[in-house]
């Protein structure tokens, strides 16, 4: 059964248009990365599917239920968010920040409750962030912020998790285990990850499928090693890429003319 | 914790000392014990030892004062701090989107055209409130009601509004040369009007407003991660921006129709609380109002005893008193981090 179901999706802004007319279905349990250049729609669609943009036409559905038709509260529920900036409010502790989670389960007038706190701590754990959880989030590093952003979005147990960027500015260590934490959760929970992401060469080697993007449409949908290997992904960067197998993974190298 | 344990602690100590001050000070001189001895009578403990004369200037003249103070510091502290969470701005306070202005110009307008004699007591908060309201209104449209707008542009409209009915009032003001100082006067902010009518009058709006604006302490935590964040987070963040606003300037609206414009408390008693007790607004808002209570008593004390029997105006007395104090405690604060 698909998780996510794009339809028709069109983003317009004035005369320009974002997103052109986006269809696409994403199975429960698979990990899809969305590809592209700067200014391909990426962003505007992933806000779209995760309820903080609205959208010129077409719907997003999540487990068959569409996200207009539901409160904050319900979408928060089922969809969550890794924006590709988080606002990082200096002060206020790792536990307290991945609890905001919560927000959607507990109300706005009631504290955590004991469940509330027990999901929290488990996220916490799983991330390896237990040592952190009094911290203040200001002095985080890149990658532990990044996964304590991460943290919060799990805390909203959704089914879905959206990521716009997730890896931007961590070193290659960091990268590669944001990206393996999101892995085992995809694989051990369940999890549906809808993502977008530059780094060719992690793109494919993460998911389990790639959407090409550009101007906003759709250009090549498929699995990730077809998507890599494909003419059209040179074509839509306009540029020389040669892709090399190094240890059964593909490799995307740009090729200097 | 253990810190915003002090914190609480002193806060309320410095409330019972504003209160009993508020009482006490004042150019006739009443023995404090005789004071707390007389509140003590009114519980059916004791005797109380002062003058029938004594007994009306404390609760006819001092008391009510000291309550609107209470009620006065306690609204504009908690409307600052819930402006500060809720635009995510460290320059917002009560007036933000039109209050003064608005109110301002009904003032004005009571003072200037309605003028005169017995009626302008009852008047000049009328308008005064009216005006306020409809400043605020009129921000939340120009703002485009917050429906498709974010918080800049509704700080933006408020701007506009507030220039607009300032000019007007201006004009006003100088059109009427006759009537400048007593307009003068009541921008400065006073309490000198407080009678137990006006504090009946205003104290069920502020009541309510207090509340809820320390009730959307929660949702303003959630909201220091931004409006598109904290909306995936759940928060349906246009009705609580909504209730914060309504909240803030009904009370706000309720103040300044009585007391005037009494500036400075609004912005800097959160700020204040904030450098003690940390960001969180569960702490900051509640903490707030006793501290603002606390504050605005006492400034009334000094502004009306210091050059007795004439009166310091109130926002004069706000700003001369919490500026330092503000300054104080940023420059400890700085040291401590460092």
């Amino acid at each position: 059964m698909s998780s996510v179901e794009i339809r028709g999706l069109s983003v317009r802004v004035g005369a320009k248009t974002l997103v052109d007319d986006v269809t696409l279905d994403i199975e429960a349990g698979t990990w899809c990365t969305i590809i592209g250049p700067n200014g391909a729609g990426k962003t505007s669609l992933v806000e779209v599917v995760a309820g903080i943009r609205t959208a010129s036409d077409g719907s997003v559905a999540i487990s068959g239920r569409s996200i207009d038709k539901m409160s904050e509260r319900e979408r928060a529920r089922s969809v969550a968010l890794v924006p590709q900036h988080p606002i990082v409010p200096s002060g206020m502790s790792v536990f307290d920040y991945v609890a905001l989670g919560r927000t959607a389960y507990h109300g706005l007038f009631r504290s955590a409750g004991v469940n509330d706190r027990r999901v929290v701590e488990s996220v916490l754990e799983r991330l390896y962030l237990g040592e952190f959880r009094e911290r203040d989030v200001a002095t985080l590093s890149g990658g532990e912020r990044q996964r304590m952003v991460l943290g919060r979005a799990l805390a909203q147990s959704t089914t879905v998790i959206v990521l716009d960027e997730p890896i931007t500015g961590l070193d290659l260590r960091h990268q590669m285990e944001l990206l393996e934490l999101l892995k085992k959760e995809v694989l051990e929970c369940g999890l549906t990850l809808v993502a977008t992401l530059h780094d060719l060469t992690l793109a494919g080697q993460f998911a389990d499928r790639l959407v090409l993007l550009d101007h906003g449409a759709v250009v090549l949908d498929d699995d990730s090693a077809s998507v890599v290997r494909s003419e059209e992904l040179a074509q839509t960067y306009g540029m020389k890429l040669r892709v090399v197998d190094v240890d059964g993974s593909d490799v995307v190298v740009p090729v200097r003319r | 914790m253990r810190r915003v344990a002090v914190v609480v602690a002193l806060t309320l100590a410095g409330l019972a000392m504003a209160v009993v001050g508020g009482l006490v000070i004042g150019p006739t001189p009443i023995g404090t014990t005789r004071v707390v001895g007389d509140m003590f009578s009114h519980l059916g403990l004791g005797h109380s030892t002062l003058t029938s004369l004594q007994s009306t200037i404390i609760w006819q003249l001092r008391a009510p004062r000291m309550v609107l103070g209470l009620l006065a510091g306690s609204m504009l502290a908690v409307a600052g701090g819930t402006y500060q969470g809720v635009f995510r701005n460290p320059l917002a306070d009560p007036y933000l989107l039109g209050v003064a202005a608005g109110a301002g110009l009904g003032a004005t307008f009571a003072i200037v055209h309605v003028g005169g004699g017995l009626s302008t007591p009852t008047w000049t908060p009328l308008l005064a409130f009216v005006g306020a309201i409809g400043a605020v209104t009129a921000t939340w449209l120009v703002g485009g009601r917050g429906l498709y707008s974010n918080a800049a542009t509704l700080i933006l409209a408020g701007v506009a509004v507030s220039a607009l009915l300032t000019s007007v009032q201006t004009y006003l003001q100088q059109s009427s040369l006759g009537s400048m100082t007593r307009v003068y006067i009541w921008l400065l902010g006073s309490l000198a009007s407080a009678t137990w009518g006006s504090v009946g009058l205003v104290a069920p709006y502020v009541v309510v407003c207090v509340l809820v604006c320390v009730a959307a302490g929660r949702a303003l935590d959630v909201m220091s991660v931004g409006e598109d964040e904290s909306r995936s987070l759940g928060l349906p963040v246009r009705r609580v921006r909504l209730i914060v606003i309504v909240a803030s300037s009904l009370g706000t609206a309720a103040i300044v129709s009585v007391a005037g414009l009494i500036g400075f408390v609004g912005i800097i008693v959160p700020h204040i609380v904030r450098l003690l007790v940390g960001t969180s607004y569960r702490r900051i808002l509640p903490i707030s109002v006793v501290f603002g209570a606390a504050f605005m008593v006492f400034a009334d004390t000094i502004a009306r005893t210091i050059v007795a029997p004439s009166e310091l105006p109130l926002g004069v007395v706000t700003a001369l008193v919490g500026a330092p104090v503000f300054v104080v405690i940023l420059t400890l604060r700085r040291r401590v981090a460092m």
